[in-house]
């Protein structure tokens, strides 16, 4: 059992304390820091993985270091932080490796590394945390981290819209940190494991939504996503599709599912809000030319079809919207990663200008079909597995008519990103030159599209997972 | 053994006095930080428990002269003796006329015997009397360089402070009076009965708000802070505004924290300057403009966790005027390297500073961040335990006041790196380098201090709670 946890201990600070050796490494040898960037989050992910058959057989890891004021260093790895681990350090590993080629002839590189080793470590941080306090730390530097990395290249454009990502989630955490501490006068604790179980008032978690809302780019909080995209697209893909907009929906289930019980009218509230989230942001993304801000408007919408799920308050849904984190951050992800090829070799970012891509770089062409499949829901892609339960789900908590909406926001979906695909890849060439991205890059988002096709071929073992962890969920007892 | 820390600063200030005209710069520079580092390490030395009685004075005089360093005595000396050597630093590396670096010296250890004396005081007369040594030697710190801008930043302090004075004066006047001592006991059995030395007590927190620049009575520190040689304002900013009114009234609050009124004005005062000095310094241009309203923002924290009228408020209202004293010593030596390397603080002139600066660009990042109260950073600590007091003592309003001025604190400080150091490098900054190491020492030390308390406190809480 020791073994175990110093292995969690070992997923949470090797990236965090090894992204710090990362610029020191840089200045010996690139290559050196490139591999030592990627073991790192192999290594946290390797450890993640080998969780998985204790947290099956129900055997939930837990680390503890006693400190006064209720500040106590916990650590639990239980079915839904193991399934968060694994899933964000899997796709961050492989954006790690798609980096090399991409962010090679740019300034600041180790900074680049040591942010984005760093990220995934607090990223770890916070989904094993079971302290409300340590969860705040982790979701905090991951901010920071997202501020320098959103920022990346320096332009007077690109800090500013840094900043703006920046103020706007540290602004929803402060409001979040607030309903913490009114959790802690209530409780007495800060330790979510102690907590399990109790009921929360509703001010409080109004004010803890704030925070989720804001970080998981959601209306109205969301327009600081799409502003985001000026940053590398690596980056982008991890932040705003992979992981960190996933902060907010991780967080939401692991307090309003495994932690606490909250009011029902928070399911339709929330369900709600995700709706409109869901329909305005496909909207936007059917108009908009900008191809990596249509992606992030893409993510937006489709961060409201995970809180449908994880909303709807029963199992089918549950499960779902967690299976949705998966399959969303592989395709999502992906599309991104093909953003990034297009936009290097093709020198735009502008969809009206390009035109004829199928024919300079088809294996991109084919992997972004894949991932916009996958997206959309098309059998036997993994997405159409997620989206399916996250409806049945809906339809199954009585909100007719609000998973009407989400049936109308998933047919844009089908509509805006066939339509990008037709702009971009099909069509008489604009007369841009363009080629195929290197071949790590273009291996890249092919693994990701081959993954999103195997995980709807395989999806009976992540489902299978997670019921386990819809098992724990107490906010499904009712 | 207490009085060493007032005896020793003086007799180095008689010392480096005896040393000839032309070469007593150098001695004088090396015998300030010994008695910055004396100061930091009978601070250490005392958690180990080498000072462990609280000692008495044998003086007595008409006021009852009692002299005691209590435990929270030490994080002002601790404090100053950071802010101190950074401030020294500073001026090895800015100040270029030798006698100025010379008599910089001598009033550093003047300012700083009042400082010590602050941390000892158990009467109000006294702490008085502390409290107007170190003015003095400020007036005169701040019109160092005989500057016009630096006579009249130096002028509204003075007659700010004379203002004070008179209200502090009548206060303790008022108390020998009515209770017959001034002792800080003898003042709150005064206090307690009678009205009228309630109004004195209030008459001497006015003083107080004064001296620590507190809104509404702020209108001097930003003409001081920026008119002063960067070295000075590393000292006023770093500890001398925040001895002589913040660690005053933090003292006071001690004793007389459980007063509800008191608790309220503190509330009010406090929740004041977080918001008018955090969204001042918004609008400033100037990098030192900027820091002194920030100042005045985060010396709104630590009076608003006073009025919360609890240990963990005082608490951690200490803990904020420590790391207060560790960031804002950092961001003006950062100030001092930028203009050293630069020769401006005009924020529109500067840009992308972080690629030709890296260190500065560093720390003064880090330093931001724990201003702004973000984790893993010291800072962050600080904020959360002012925080977790307010709303525990059932204070909502000014918790939630507290926490979303830290917006704004964030916003102000990526106004300052978007400007300054995160972006792209002006044309006409190509050549700038990094500033010397003399300057990035204390920066350096002080940021791996914010770090590491940072990371450690959550182990260190129950050392300190003892």
């Amino acid at each position: 059992m020791m073994n175990k946890e110093a292995l969690l201990l070992a997923a949470i600070f090797a990236p965090i304390f090894g992204a710090l050796i990362l610029p020191l490494l840089g200045r010996v040898s690139q290559g050196l820091r490139n591999n030592t960037a990627l073991a790192l989050v192999a290594l946290s992910c390797l450890c993640s993985l080998s969780f998985i058959p204790s947290v099956m057989g129900g055997k939930n890891i837990i680390f503890s270091f006693a400190l006064p004021l209720s500040l106590s260093l916990t650590f639990y790895a239980d079915t839904l932080a193991v399934f968060m681990a694994v899933v964000s350090s899997f796709i961050g590993a492989i954006i790690v490796l798609y980096s090399f080629d991409y962010i090679s002839h740019y300034d600041n590189q180790n900074e680049y590394y040591l942010m984005v080793v760093l990220f995934l470590g607090a990223m770890m941080g916070l989904v094993y945390s079971a302290n409300l306090i340590y969860l705040f730390l982790f979701w905090e530097i991951t901010a920071i981290a997202c501020w320098r990395l959103i920022g990346f290249y320096r332009g007077q454009r690109d800090v500013l819209k840094a900043d703006k990502a920046f103020l706007v989630t540290v602004f929803g955490a402060l409001v979040m940190l607030i309903g913490f501490v009114a959790i802690f006068q209530q409780t007495g604790t800060f330790n979510l494991i102690i907590m399990r179980g109790q009921v929360l008032p509703d001010i409080i978690v109004a004010l803890i939504l704030f925070g989720i809302l804001s970080k998981s780019a959601t209306l109205p909080f969301q327009t600081w996503l799409p502003d985001a995209g000026v940053a590398p697209s690596p980056v982008t893909a991890l932040l705003h599709a992979a992981v960190l907009v996933k902060i907010g929906v991780y967080v939401f289930a692991r307090l309003f599912l495994m932690t606490f019980m909250i009011s029902s009218s928070w399911h339709a509230t929330v369900m709600m809000i995700a709706g409109a989230s869901a329909l305005v942001a496909a909207g936007a993304a059917l108009v908009e030319t900008d191809i990596k801000r249509l992606v992030a408007y893409s993510t937006i919408s489709q961060i409201g079809f995970i809180f449908l799920g994880l909303a709807a308050g029963n199992m089918v849904g549950a499960v779902g919207g967690l299976l949705y984190i998966l399959m969303h951050g592989l395709a999502k992800g992906g599309l991104f990663l093909c953003a990034g090829i297009i936009e290097q070799n093709a020198k735009t970012k502008d969809i009206t200008r390009m035109g004829g891509l199928i024919r300079t770089m088809p294996v991109t062409a084919m992997a972004f079909l894949f991932c916009a499949f996958s997206v959309m829901g098309i059998p036997p892609l993994g997405g159409f597995f997620s989206k399916f339960m996250v409806i049945s789900g809906g339809i199954k908590s009585g909100e007719i008519w609000l998973t009407l909406v989400f049936i109308v926001g998933a047919f844009m979906t089908i509509l805006y990103l066939f339509r990008a695909f037709t702009l971009i890849f099909l069509g008489e060439s604009k007369g841009y030159p363009s080629r195929e991205g290197s071949k790590m890059m273009v291996a890249c988002v092919a693994l990701l599209a081959i993954l999103s096709l195997a995980g709807g071929l395989l999806a009976n073992y992540p489902i299978g997972f997670l019921k386990t962890a819809g098992y724990q969920m107490v906010g499904l007892l009712k | 053994m207490t009085y060493l820390l007032l005896f020793i600063p003086f007799a180095i200030l008689i010392l480096i006095n005896l040393f000839p005209r032309e070469k007593r710069t150098e001695p004088a520079f090396w015998l300030g930080l010994a008695v910055l580092v004396f100061q930091a390490g009978a601070v250490v030395a005392s958690q180990f428990g080498y000072w462990g009685t609280i000692l008495t004075s044998q003086l007595e005089s008409v006021f009852g002269f009692n002299l005691q360093l209590y435990k929270m005595g030490h994080v002002l000396v601790m404090a100053s003796a950071l802010a101190g050597a950074t401030a020294l630093l500073v001026a090895r590396a800015t100040l270029k006329n030798k006698r100025d670096r010379f008599n910089f010296v001598g009033l550093l250890l003047v300012s700083l015997i009042g400082i010590n004396g602050i941390a000892m005081v158990t009467d109000i007369f006294t702490l008085y009397i502390f409290i107007e040594v170190t003015a003095l030697a400020t007036f005169i710190l701040i019109m160092l360089n005989r500057e016009q801008a630096a006579f009249e930043g130096a002028f509204k302090y003075l007659i700010m402070s004379v203002v004070a004075t008179v209200l502090m004066l009548a206060a303790v006047s008022l108390f020998i009076l009515i209770g017959g001592g001034t002792s800080f006991l003898d003042v709150k059995m005064a206090v307690i009965s009678d009205p009228l030395a309630y109004t004195a007590l209030l008459l001497f927190l006015c003083g107080l708000f004064i001296k620590g620049g507190m809104v509404p009575f702020h209108g001097w520190l930003p003409d001081a802070y920026s008119s002063a040689p960067t070295a000075v304002s590393v000292w006023l900013a770093g500890i001398v505004t925040k001895a002589s009114g913040i660690y005053a009234l933090i003292r006071l609050m001690v004793i007389f924290g459980g007063l509800e009124p008191l608790q309220n004005i503190m509330l009010t005062v406090g929740a004041a300057s977080i918001v008018i000095g955090a969204l001042a310094a918004l609008g400033q241009k100037e990098l030192k403009r900027l820091l002194a309203y920030s100042s005045i923002s985060q010396m709104g924290y630590i009076v608003i966790a006073l009025g919360s009228g609890t240990v963990l408020g005082i608490f951690a209202a200490l803990f904020h005027f420590f790391n207060h004293t560790l960031f804002k010593a950092t961001l003006f030596a950062n100030v001092a390297a930028v203009e050293e390397q630069t020769g401006t603080q005009e924020m529109e002139k500067l840009g992308g500073l972080a690629q030709k600066m890296p260190i500065t660009g560093l720390t003064s990042a880090i330093a931001s961040l724990s201003t702004a109260g973000l984790p893993p950073l010291s800072g962050f600590w600080s904020k959360l335990l002012i925080i977790i007091a307010l709303w525990i003592s059932g204070h909502y309003f000014f918790a939630a006041v507290a926490v979303l001025a830290s917006v704004v604190t964030l916003a102000y400080f990526l106004l300052l790196q978007r400007q300054a150091f995160f972006g792209l490098v002006p044309a006409a900054l190509k050549e700038v380098r990094e500033a010397g190491p003399i300057l990035l020492i204390p920066a350096v030390f002080l940021s791996l201090l914010i770090v590491v308390i940072g990371l450690v406190f959550p182990f260190m809480i129950q050392m300190v709670l003892r």
